[in-house]
């Protein structure tokens, strides 16, 4: 009983913890803010069910994220998938667009933008090992597939995003009336 | 098998020689220690990471079922909430942890050249560099970090001729990267930023950091960072002229 309680007891506080990058891993599967709620609180959810299961209070993060992704692609992808490609065409810039000028939010809009058209096992990749710090066997684990194919999504990224810095500066030279 | 930072940042930039790639993949599956140094030396990584790091501005919301009754003994109750407290502090732990074992976070400077490194002469060759857009960059430059760039001296560095300045920002404080081009059509850059009083001075490191020749120092409050166009560009004469003209 008292394992039961502290389980579920870690299991929310492990919620409380990593909500934001659940959810951000959530807006990176689905491309749409309102889809990310909803993974979010589904994903808790189903934790709070399956605190049982922890064994370890270590990695629940990771536990989480599992949990969010397994939720995407067997309930919510089919159904959503006609919003996810209509964000590639109106991405939710506005969720970038907190800096302290106007070029530096047009650099992370783009730089949002980038990502988020990038083909879905990319992006996931990108979310996990660039942005949330998983390291590539950690993310090969909770992606099942092997090491290699995480560094060869990364090198396809990587060449897909390189030129945005070169695009950011191109544009800066439009922008100041060449 | 060895490889070096050069190896790596090649092979992250997409400029790996025949059968490197696939060697370093080979060889990060069983070294945990070169995976480490790949990640840490990424340079869209902290790009990517600061713009969605910012992603969403506040905790998103999430309504869970009230937790289950406790036990009805008050030393039950107080047994609960010891577990409770510990199984949170467990969690705080590990993330801990894990926040403290992600790849060491990278200072100014490495980010100002890992942001110059992707520089080519083609990103330089068509910037405005009329003194009408000279005059606004440099006004909004200098009205940023609260000193004068020495337009003058700068525009007067031999061998460079004045791409550009432009406001950049590293943690809150205005960063700003001055763009020359050598007389290969090379970029050059020289970047300030306004670290504030509590900085200490520091005398003049050399480093290659991103695959480009750097010295930086601190003085009076301000960091200064020259960055050459490779590995092997000679700072000395800018060093000389700059280090004399950018001393508070």
């Amino acid at each position: 009983m008292s394992n039961e309680t502290s389980s579920e007891q870690a299991v929310r506080a492990a919620i409380q913890i990593h909500s934001k990058r659940v959810w951000r891993f959530g807006l990176a599967l689905s491309g749409a803010s309102d889809i990310a709620d909803d993974l979010l609180q589904a994903t808790c959810l189903r934790a709070l069910e399956r605190h049982h299961q922890v064994t370890s209070y270590e990695r629940l993060d990771s536990w989480l994220m599992t949990i969010c992704r397994s939720i995407w692609l067997n309930e919510l992808r089919s159904r959503s998938v006609r919003k996810a490609q209509a964000l590639s065409v109106t991405p939710e810039a506005e969720l970038v667009a907190t800096g302290p000028d106007v070029e530096t939010n047009i650099f992370a809009a783009e730089v949002f933008n980038r990502v988020m058209e990038l083909p879905e096992a990319q992006r996931e990749t990108v979310m996990l090992v660039f942005v949330e710090g998983y390291s590539y066997r950690e993310t090969a684990a909770m992606l099942d597939v092997p090491i290699g194919t995480i560094m060869s999504r990364l090198s396809n990224a990587r060449q897909k995003l390189k030129t945005v810095l070169q695009h950011d500066e191109a544009d800066t030279v439009r922008r100041s009336g060449k | 098998m060895k490889f070096s930072d050069e190896t790596l940042l090649a092979y992250l930039e997409g400029n790996a020689e025949e059968g490197q790639a696939e060697a370093i993949e080979a060889a990060v599956a069983d070294d945990p220690t070169l995976e480490s140094r790949l990640m840490a030396l990424d340079p869209l990584a902290p790009v990517v990471h600061r713009v969605f790091s910012a992603v969403p501005s506040e905790a998103p919301k999430v309504e869970l079922p009230e937790p289950q009754p406790s036990l009805p003994s008050a030393a039950g109750a107080g047994v609960m909430r010891l577990l409770a407290v510990a199984a949170s502090v467990s969690v705080i732990a590990v993330s801990a942890t894990f926040w403290a074992t992600r790849p060491a976070e990278l200072g100014w400077a490495q980010q100002a050249a890992i942001y110059q490194s992707l520089y080519t002469p083609d990103t330089i060759s068509d910037m405005d560099d009329s003194p009408a857009a000279l005059d606004a960059q440099f006004a909004k430059a200098e009205a940023q970090l609260g000193r004068s760039l020495n337009r003058d001296v700068l525009e007067d560095l031999p061998g460079l001729d004045l791409k550009r300045a432009q406001v950049l920002s590293f943690k809150g404080k205005p960063l700003v990267q001055v763009v020359f081009a050598d007389a290969e059509g090379r970029p050059f850059a020289f970047c300030v930023i306004k670290q504030g009083d509590a900085a200490q001075n520091t005398e003049v490191a050399q480093a290659v950091l991103s695959g480009l020749a750097t010295a930086k120092w601190t003085q009076d409050g301000y960091g200064y960072m020259l960055l050459g166009g490779d590995d092997q560009a000679d700072l000395t004469n800018e060093l000389d002229t700059l280090r004399g003209v950018f001393t508070g």
